[in-house]
């Protein structure tokens, strides 16, 4: 496919820039287009000639007076080379250059250029500054139990929050480049000895075999190093939840940091992770677990329901007894059209409303639920559009998809039953199995990072049972998931983990 | 064309699948009618012969296991062109592609037939028929893992239904079982051969047995496979002689879905509309196994791609559809389908055994003559 052609880099000529000022300012300011906002700052000192560049865009000018400028007028005895300049100013990252493309790049990052004239090369300090946001709580995840957090823009906080989080020395951290323009920095990020070196290596060949001008979001590096870019199943998890990623990481997997992005990716994300929550975790076991459980039945739920009531008012109404069908009758009395046309029309309603709800604003937003609830909720079976029962159905059908922690997973689970209800409505119950095998063996075809998508059910793992179908208690997961094949197996000791107590002791 | 095949390392599966696989493609679109067509030869003995039968198969499973033992990993294809020689082990290999294709169209045959007798009456054969093998195309174009996967899958979703027989038997009458074992050995022999159609499947483990990772521990878990088929088979058996009336289950021709008639739940009646829908799952699989073994063929004899010739079988299977016309030309070609599935899957790997047996040693008393003299 096209994304893994191999784009072929253009090999850049090093050059080195002039040694008088007059002429750096020239080929600075061809080297970034005459931006406007370059500008040059020159002191002059007993025949020596100083010059500072900066990007007025990306430089906090504060920060470049305390760090570059009051110092060396302070130091007025000094010549003014590599050595003064090394020994006075007060920063903590400086390096030498002297390559016209690398000053430039550097000044796009928000960096400094200090060169005096005559000197073989110049001093890069950062004096940048990039707009961001402070930490908020997580939006698209919302939690009831557990840390708030949530990753922001930034990618030098997240790291740091990642850190914070695992203060291990194998933590790794790995850089990449995306985007020929966009120049999108981002990280690679696992523990050395837990993720498995094929996992790594398959994000960083992919990315690394990318070839893209820019991508405006990690979600969109997600979707263009996918298994398979055909499917509605997502494959690859974003989080906006740092403890998520350490938790995963400690697992065994491997995430992916982008700059200006507040999600992180991470894999291999099999299908049944989709439906995780950090909640599952922080909640004593038995809840964790009830909560696993109605997650996966209201998945289920969601795309057979409406098609059910369809296949049975359609061709087998003899499937109902007796006494609930007269009800049923009864409510679809007023109702001209065949149920899948009417379950067809309910669905497409509660799309809009759900879309509609997520592009207004918060404050209008609120009248959708009055719009929801009472106009087409009870409207529309008074004007004889829909039955109570189907409105019942749908919005079962409905909540139950909101249910995933996935945003993207919940939205697969939406559009995919649309196809089944129609498949109900031409063949009945021989069209959802239909359509429910054709589902199965696709999500069986599907893979992440080479891995099965459905394990660990096929290929099967008892012993990660614990952590992706079901919900262990502690003492019972002292091994990290092998369908991740981890380094370090063990996470406690087994025999700790497993000690019994006699009675009085 | 080599006898041995040496798949990927990735495409190896454990050997405890090979239980499922076993398992799933017996249990098919035969079920659904065993019980009467046990019921006609044998009467109230029926499960004996079902039971037996499922005991000659566990042996037949052994001896194809021996057969395969003898080689490091090889199919079927490899093993008659080892045996037989380039035309003649292919010319075999053929007729065993024709019988596991024909295998994979009665399947489908049957499933359409069930739909069109119990929900969709007038719903055109190659319609259904077309979606069916499209479902099996698609899902075999992935080979032997999803082959595997997919009879995992199937199992754990369709093994619950063995839980709703447990309520016809509060109907059942367990008298019918008796005068015991009265009908005499023919006609439980009888029996146990019209059991062939419904029982095989388990041939495939001649077709499969390479991509398993621990081959020792194949004959254990396929032989498990095969008890717990047993075991269904010969359950449901019983069920339905002591829930019908002896003459009622002869016209009956799929007893087992008119059990499920007498299921009752509070917000569901008619369970047999849900259990058809629900067969496809079971089929499925089996069509998908059948499939994969008999395009396997065209890779190993011919050296075409597989895929070509899973295109080509399934083309041809649905364009046979349009010869069948009534049931009793359906009827018909089951009953050939049973016959050559006892020969080609009971009786020729009993054959087979013999002739690799002597055959090596010759071999060996060659080698052990040419390093002599």
């Amino acid at each position: 496919m096209f994304k893994w052609r191999n784009g072929k880099k253009e090999n850049e000529t090093p050059k080195a820039h002039s040694l008088k000022i007059e002429e750096l300012k020239q080929q600075l300011n061809a080297e970034l287009m005459d931006t406007s906002d370059l500008e040059f700052r020159e002191i002059y000192k007993d025949g020596e000639h100083l010059l500072i560049s900066f990007l007025t865009s990306m430089t906090d000018v504060k920060v470049l007076e305390d760090i570059i400028i009051k110092p060396l007028q302070a130091r007025v005895h000094s010549p003014w080379n590599l050595e003064t300049f090394q020994a006075c100013l007060p920063a903590a990252q400086i390096s030498y250059a002297n390559q016209l493309k690398e000053i430039a790049q550097a000044m796009i990052e928000g960096k400094g250029y200090l060169y005096s004239e005559g000197e073989p090369c110049g001093i890069l300090i950062n004096t940048g500054k990039i707009a961001e946001r402070s930490l908020e709580r997580a939006e698209t995840e919302s939690l009831v139990y557990g840390p708030k957090i949530s990753f922001t823009e930034s990618l030098e906080s997240n790291m740091n929050i990642i850190r914070a989080n695992i203060k291990d020395p194998m933590l790794v951290m790995e850089d990449i480049e995306i985007g020929a323009r966009g120049r999108t920095k981002g990280k690679i990020v696992y523990i050395k000895d837990i993720a498995d070196e094929k996992n790594v290596n398959t994000f960083k060949q992919r990315i690394k075999d990318l070839s893209i001008d820019h991508i405006p979001d990690s979600t969109v590096l997600a979707q263009l190093i996918e298994d398979n870019s055909w499917t509605v199943f997502p494959q690859l998890l974003t989080t906006e939840l740092p403890d998520r990623l350490s938790i995963v990481l400690l697992k065994g997997r491997v995430g992916v940091l982008v700059d200006r992005s507040p999600a992180a990716i991470y894999g291999p994300s099999t299908f049944f992770s989709f439906f995780e929550s950090t909640e599952d975790v922080y909640m004593r076991w038995n809840m964790g677990l009830f909560l696993r459980m109605l997650r996966f039945f209201s998945f289920f739920f969601s795309i057979l329901l409406t098609p059910a009531y369809v296949a049975v008012l359609t061709y087998h109404y003899e499937v109902i007894p007796s006494p609930l069908l007269v009800s049923l009758g009864e409510s679809r009395s007023n109702v001209p059209f065949p149920p899948v046309f009417e379950a067809l029309l309910l669905e497409f309603i509660i799309e809009l409303l759900r879309e509609a709800g997520a592009r207004l604003p918060t404050k209008v937003g609120q009248t959708m639920g009055i719009v929801g609830g009472i106009v087409i909720g009870q409207a529309a079976v008074d004007a004889g559009f829909t039955s109570n029962i189907l409105i019942i159905i749908i919005a079962l059908s409905a909540l139950g998809s909101f249910t995933t922690p996935s945003y993207l997973m919940g939205t697969a689970v939406r559009i995919i039953r649309f196809p089944i209800i129609l498949l109900a409505g031409l063949w009945g119950g021989v069209g959802i199995m239909v359509a429910f095998c054709f589902l199965i063996i696709h999500v069986l075809k599907l893979s992440t990072l080479g891995t099965p998508y459905l394990a660990p059910l096929y290929p099967l793992s008892m012993k990660d049972f614990g952590y992706s179908l079901l919900r262990f208690p502690f003492q019972f997961n002292y091994m990290r998931p092998l369908s991740n094949q981890p380094g370090d197996l063990k996470r406690y000791p087994q025999k700790k983990a497993k000690k019994k107590k006699d009675v009085d002791e | 064309m080599k006898v041995n095949i040496q798949p990927k390392e990735g495409l190896l599966f454990n050997a405890f699948l090979v239980m499922f696989v076993i398992h799933v493609t017996q249990t098919g679109v035969g079920l659904a009618g065993l019980p009467r067509i046990v019921y006609l030869e044998a009467e109230h003995d029926g499960w004996i012969s079902v039971l037996l039968a499922g005991v000659l198969t566990g042996i037949i499973l052994w001896v194809m296991f021996l057969l395969l033992r003898e080689y490091d990993s090889a199919d079927l294809y490899g093993i008659q062109v080892d045996l037989f020689g380039k035309l003649f082990g292919r010319m075999l290999g053929v007729i065993y592609m024709v019988y596991l294709s024909s295998v994979f169209f009665d399947i489908c045959m049957n499933y359409v037939e069930i739909v069109q007798a119990w929900i969709f009456s007038d719903m055109p054969t190659w319609v259904l028929s077309g979606v069916i093998i499209s479902l099996a195309v698609y899902a075999s174009l992935s080979g032997i893992r999803m082959v595997v996967g997919f009879s995992f899958i199937s199992f754990i979703m369709t093994f619950w239904l063995v839980l709703v027989i447990i309520s016809p038997l509060k109907y059942s009458d367990p008298t019918h079982l008796f005068p015991f074992m009265n009908t005499g050995i023919k006609n439980i022999a009888s029996g146990i051969y019209k059991t062939s159609f419904s029982i095989i499947g388990f041939e495939l483990l001649l077709f499969v047995y390479p991509y398993i990772q621990e081959k020792k521990k194949a004959l254990l878990y396929a032989e498990l496979g095969n008890l717990y088929t047993t075991i269904l088979f010969t359950v449901v058996t019983v069920v339905c002689i002591i829930f019908f009336a002896g003459e009622s289950l002869k016209r009956t021709i799929w007893p087992v879905l008119s059990l499920f008639k007498i299921v009752r739940l509070p917000n569901l009646e008619r369970f047999e509309f849900i259990a058809v829908s629900f067969w496809l799952l079971i089929i499925l699989p089996n069509l998908v196994t059948y499939l994969w073994a008999a395009s396997k063929g065209f890779t190993r004899l011919f050296n075409i791609k597989q895929s070509k010739g899973i295109y080509i079988i399934a083309g041809v299977a649905w364009l046979g559809n349009f010869f069948i016309k009534a049931r009793y030309q359906m009827n018909l070609v089951t009953d050939y389908i049973g016959v050559a599935g006892f020969f080609l899957a009971i009786c020729y790997p009993a054959i087979l055994f013999p002739i690799v047996v002597i055959k090596k040693k010759l071999r060996k008393r060659r080698q052990q003559d040419e390093e002599m003299g």
